[in-house]
């Protein structure tokens, strides 16, 4: 398998999961769906969950990587959390399918599945931690704060996703935001960044 | 016990204590295994109990698992407004809920991750309702007396937080280092209503009163 047919298989096999459920989800119609042998998936995966442990990673770092490519040259932090987390709401709306399958139908399979959700939310945890810069008061704040503005925004983009609303996560933008900033930079300065998100929409 | 003169051998208590080890069961077996791959007969083995008696509790397994929701939903509130007055602070009331978690990591997982990630439609609903709850009962109090004007979304988002904190240590099994973190859940819980120094503030004092309850 090239490089190409690899990712359109675990695309496939991700559909298959979102669409069935892990039970009924099928590496032969995977196969079948993009012309991959029998043979080729061998050579390649040791199974199903081995494939379906791939796939999930596959749509993990693309998560994080165009995230990162819309803001990682933005010199200013909250700037930067911006435009990251629209850049993020706005895949996730656009594949609503692949918004389901990296918040609920893979890590729901088992606990060693949501294990991998869980390092997907660590993941983003380090590009907050500059925010510590940002706060009003003098002395350190929590130690899992990064994590709690994590938190706090996959608790909104999970509800929404789960009620079939992943369309409508760009449109909540500047709530997410606030919600995310608030730990670090209070909810005067959050609001603020609020209002500029909803102005230049 | 027969000299106490106490019968623990009556059919109500011996119905109550079956349904107890049945739901205890469950909650082990979905945290070792996922909700999906648990077997109602998994459950009969750990409970040791036999399939008659857990037909005469529960209708099916997804039936038993709202049931060991319920029950967790029912203590967490009930530890919650015995927690003391708010007056008392936003400390002990955390502290008693990060207790009871830490003191039932299966239930807790079953009830945080289970019931969240890995059941049916109706779990989810049912967990998002009870997520909703307090947010309400958040919003209510107003922790912060001048707060005014955050949306729901924003206050849903301030659980959110603390909820991603609580998944990630039951999912690692550190479910009893939970209170250690108690600083934390005060801080996240106030901070969009009191702002940074008065949610610091209330997260030091929590610290103080949990090192001094510790003594």
């Amino acid at each position: 398998m090239n490089t190409g047919q690899r990712e359109a298989l675990l695309e496939a096999m991700m559909n298959e999961l979102v669409s069935n459920g892990y039970g009924e989800a099928s590496v032969e119609a995977a196969m079948r769906n993009v012309g991959v042998s029998r043979a080729e998936f061998m050579s390649d995966f040791r199974g199903k969950d081995d494939c379906l442990f791939a796939g999930y990673d596959l749509l993990a770092d693309r998560l994080v990587a165009r995230a990162s490519e819309r803001c990682d040259s933005i010199e200013s932090w909250p700037e930067r959390v911006r435009q990251g987390l629209a850049a993020l709401l706005d895949q996730l709306a656009a594949e609503p399918g692949m918004a389901r399958a990296l918040t609920r139908a893979f890590p729901g399979i088992r606990p060693d599945t949501y294990e991998r959700y869980v390092s997907l939310l660590g993941r983003f945890a380090p590009l907050m931690t500059e925010g510590r810069e940002y706060a009003e008061v003098e002395e350190e704040l929590p130690g899992e704060v990064e994590l709690l503005s994590v938190g706090a925004a996959e608790a909104i983009i999970f509800g929404e996703v789960d009620a079939g609303r992943a369309e409508q996560l760009p449109e909540m933008l500047p709530e997410i935001l606030f919600s995310v900033l608030v730990p670090f930079v209070g909810p005067e300065r959050a609001a603020d960044e609020m209002r500029g998100a909803s102005a230049t929409g | 016990m027969g000299d106490l003169g106490v019968t623990t051998t009556g059919p109500e208590l011996l119905a109550v204590s079956d349904r107890d080890r049945i739901l205890r069961a469950l909650a082990e077996c979905c945290a070792e295994r996922g909700f999906a791959a648990t077997e109602i007969e998994d459950v009969l083995a750990r409970a040791g109990v036999s399939r008659d008696r857990f037909d005469t509790h529960f209708a099916s397994k997804e039936d038993c698992a709202s049931a060991a929701f319920n029950k967790l939903v029912s203590d967490m509130l009930a530890t919650l407004s015995t927690a003391g007055a708010p007056a008392a602070g936003m400390a002990v009331a955390a502290n008693a809920v990060l207790e009871m978690i830490a003191a039932e990591p299966a239930f807790s997982h079953l009830g945080l991750i289970g019931f969240r990630q890995g059941g049916t439609q109706r779990m989810r609903n049912a967990y998002e309702s009870a997520a909703r709850v307090l947010s309400l009962m958040m919003e209510r109090t107003r922790l912060g007396r001048g707060a005014g004007g955050l949306s729901y979304t924003q206050t849903r988002a301030a659980v959110g937080g603390a909820e991603a904190l609580l998944r990630r240590e039951l999912a690692a099994g550190r479910g009893s280092r939970l209170p250690s973190l108690l600083p934390d859940f005060v801080y996240a819980a106030l901070v969009p209503f009191v702002g940074q120094g008065e949610a610091l503030r209330q997260a030091r004092e929590a610290a103080r009163w949990a090192a001094e309850e510790e003594r």
